[in-house]
């Protein structure tokens, strides 16, 4: 796991370099010192030899000496006395080079030393014992004394010779050991370095392969990215732009330059260039938002509009922040779109709205004509023939008067359409404001204004408390006096009508009725009534305008009266339901969210 | 100047409310003088003549060319001289946005033309009969309707 997170973090392939760059310096090092150490080793067994040879010299001078020495003695001929002064001469000779060689060696200085006090000696004893020949005493017991110390002292030098020599040969043997191990040590370090620091830089060119094959991965990503972006570009109607402000240099994308009607790249990328396509009364506005993002970096939305060079007027909207990017230079992106169709459309809305606006008016001003022009003359006639029955009642036959009765029949039906269609179209939602109002209150208020039907038809009517509500006042007022009203005009001739008035809070997740509620929670208030009742079938068709299931002959009414107690209902965001059993009942049932 | 009789003045421009509103006094048989004028501009000349007979009552219909009765009752509520004369709206609406305006314009009561005679003659009888005096002391938005 952390070998793999080792070898995929990116400063991986930088330490293999570094640690491979010290494996080769260090390889270098060790090397140069093994073959330092190879010709120093070399040098000590040259060194090692020269000293032995010189050694070997000295004992071989000094043979020569003796043998000289030995000559002159026993042939008293001067001739043999040569190489025994000149042995003297050549030992001094190896001596100093002695002296020389062994310079780093204090054991074999303190040897030489002593070799040297010895060869002395024995050289001295030489010249004792040539003088004795000389003088014809060889015969003396001295004579002989002397050339037997002569001997032992040949003795003693010959001992520190070997002596020395072998110290020399321990040394040199030493050397060879440490050679050989060094010899044998130093490639096999070096051989498995080589193979470790291999194993490294394959490990980093392989990291480097892969890391570049994400590369080329990421820039295939990169060149779908550019491309969707283009094509969402060109769907979206919409084109992007940088601008780095310290150099003032612009990126349009292709996008962008089809926004201004021109082909990607036909013309170059500054700002000049792009402010001859921006329509002449918004140049100083756009340019003086352009310099603002120069100082605050940061573009609110700017709307302008563009000429083409077809003659089009295209209406572009420009948003633009600044960032900073890996390289530490400051610049602006930027987005344009292109919102004309957005505000077309806005405009047909508007003019929508307008048209509407207008019809609103006439309607209202309808409204004023069925409420004033058209009640005018209808009032009159009404008069009038209030005046006729009683003034002229006399006067009429039998079928006049019938006549007049019927008129005046027709009148007053006119009058209630008129009153009702008035009310109908005054209850719009408008902008009336729902406030807490005292339910109790608008209920008995709606009885009040029913208390002679009431009683004319001796009713009952029962209610239970009802909480406060937030609605219209008035319109809820009006629902109670259409619905009770409605119960009273239905009832049934055999029995007095009995109307009862319940209410509960229900769950609309609990009502089937309420599938399409937008509030969790509804105030129900049902009116029940004993009276003629409906089929079933109807009880949707009862709210429709002008919608009637009775003759008007038997039942007075203009089929507005339930339309617009589903119209006040639909103004609080409610729902009014009807069910029915002929000759049983009919029960109301109203929701009101409760919010 | 004669206190046995009411004065009443009505202005409206529709003839047959004209005519229905003298018969109804004429039928009543009440010790009332009735003039009628036209529209609001012959009312508002004669009332502006400095001998004018103030009426006790005046009888406003709103709807009226030249000048309506809504102009008129700005007019003479801003004029002192007719501080003393009760004004009665006398019109064939009875929207909301009337009955409001002239309420808050200072009428005393707001009158709907009747559909029936008999009611015109007894709304008419009530309103001459009221004790003005003691009616506008009481006056307030729910009673301004007269209702019967």
């Amino acid at each position: 796991m952390i070998i793999k997170r080792i070898y995929k973090s990116s400063w991986f392939v930088k330490v293999v370099f570094v640690v491979s760059l010290f494996a080769i310096i260090f390889i270098a090092g060790l090397g140069y010192k093994h073959i330092t150490n190879l010709s120093k080793s070399t040098e000590m067994v040259i060194h090692t030899y020269k000293v032995n040879v010189e050694l070997e010299q000295i004992l071989s001078y000094l043979k020569d000496s003796e043998t000289g020495q030995r000559g002159y003695i026993i042939t008293q001929d001067s001739l043999y006395l040569k190489p025994f002064i000149e042995g003297r001469k050549k030992v001094n000779n190896s001596f100093a080079e002695l002296k020389y060689l062994t310079s780093d060696n204090p054991e074999q200085q303190k040897n030489l030393k002593e070799l040297s006090s010895l060869i002395d000696k024995r050289l001295d004893n030489l010249e004792i014992a040539s003088n004795y020949a000389a003088n014809d005493q060889t015969d003396l017991t001295r004579f002989k004394d002397v050339f037997q110390e002569g001997k032992n002292y040949m003795g003693a030098i010959r001992n520190k010779l070997n002596y020395m020599i072998s110290i020399e040969n321990d040394l040199l043997k030493k050397r060879k050991e440490e050679y050989v191990s060094d010899a044998r040590f130093t490639p096999v370090f070096l051989y498995s370095l080589i193979l470790l620091t291999l194993v490294l830089m394959y490990a980093a060119y392989a990291k480097i392969n892969s890391n570049l094959e994400k590369l080329k991965k990421s820039n295939q990503q990169l060149e779908i990215f550019k491309e969707s972006t283009n094509q969402s570009e060109i769907i979206n109607k919409h084109g992007s732009w940088r601008w780095n402000v310290e150099e003032d240099s612009f990126y349009f994308s292709d996008n962008l330059f089809r926004l201004l009607g021109e082909e990607p790249g036909s013309f170059a990328q500054t700002i000049e260039n792009f402010m001859k396509f921006v329509h002449p009364e918004d140049v100083e506005k756009l340019s003086s938002q352009v310099d603002e993002m120069k100082e605050n970096k940061d573009l609110p939305f700017i709307v302008y509009r563009v000429i083409h060079k077809s003659g089009d007027t295209r209406y572009l909207k420009a948003y633009g922040k600044s960032t900073v990017n890996s390289e530490g230079i400051t610049q602006l992106l930027g987005t344009t779109t292109d919102i004309t169709d957005e505000i077309d459309h806005y405009n047909t809305l508007e003019k929508r709205n307008q048209e509407l606006e207008l019809n609103n008016k006439e309607l209202q001003a309808f409204n004023y004509v069925a409420s004033h022009d058209l009640q005018e003359p209808l009032r009159k006639i009404q008069t009038f023939l209030s005046r006729l029955e009683d003034r002229e009642q006399d006067n009429f036959s039998e079928s006049g008067k019938k006549y007049v009765e019927r008129i005046n029949n027709a009148a007053s039906r006119m009058r209630l359409l008129i009153d009702d269609l008035l009310q109908y179209s005054r209850t719009n939602k408008s902008d009336e404001i729902l406030k807490n109002s005292d339910i109790n209150k608008l209920l008995e208020d709606a009885q009040q204004d029913l208390a002679e039907v009431i009683v004319a038809k001796n009713a009952t009517i029962t209610t239970v408390k009802i909480p406060e509500m937030k609605v219209i006042p008035f319109q809820i007022q009006q629902l109670f006096g259409n619905l009770i009203g409605n119960s009273l005009k239905y009832s049934a001739k055999d029995r007095n009508p009995i109307i009862a008035i319940s209410y509960d809070k229900v769950e609309a997740s609990d009502d089937q009725q309420l599938s399409k509620a937008l509030y969790d929670e509804y105030h129900r208030i049902t009116i029940s009534d004993n009276g003629i009742g409906f089929e079933q079938e109807y009880a949707e068709k009862i709210f429709t305008l002008f919608n009637r299931l009775h003759n008007k002959d038997e039942y007075s009414g203009t089929g507005i009266g339930l339309s617009i107690c589903k119209k006040i209902v639909d103004n609080h965001s409610g729902f009014i339901f009807a069910k029915g059993e002929p000759n049983i009942g009919a029960v109301f049932s109203i929701y009101l969210p409760l919010v | 100047m004669a206190t046995d009789y009411t004065h009443i003045i009505l202005a409206d421009d529709d003839e047959d409310d004209r005519m229905f509103f003298t018969d109804a006094f004429d039928e009543l048989k009440m010790t009332v003088k009735v003039t009628t004028y036209n529209d609001g501009v012959y009312l508002m000349d004669y009332l502006n003549q400095e001998d004018a007979i103030l009426p006790n009552i005046l009888f406003l219909d709103l709807n009226m060319p030249r000048k309506s009765g809504m102009e008129c009752l700005k007019e003479i509520k801003e004029n002192s001289r007719f501080k003393d004369v009760v004004i009665a709206i006398y019109s064939t609406s009875a929207s909301e946005e009337d009955i409001e305006n002239t309420f808050i314009k200072g009428a005393n009561i707001y009158i709907k033309k009747p559909s029936d005679f008999k009611v015109l003659k007894k709304v008419l009888s009530n309103v001459v009969t009221t004790n003005w005096q003691y009616h506008t002391n009481g006056l307030n938005k729910d009673n301004f309707l007269l209702r019967l």
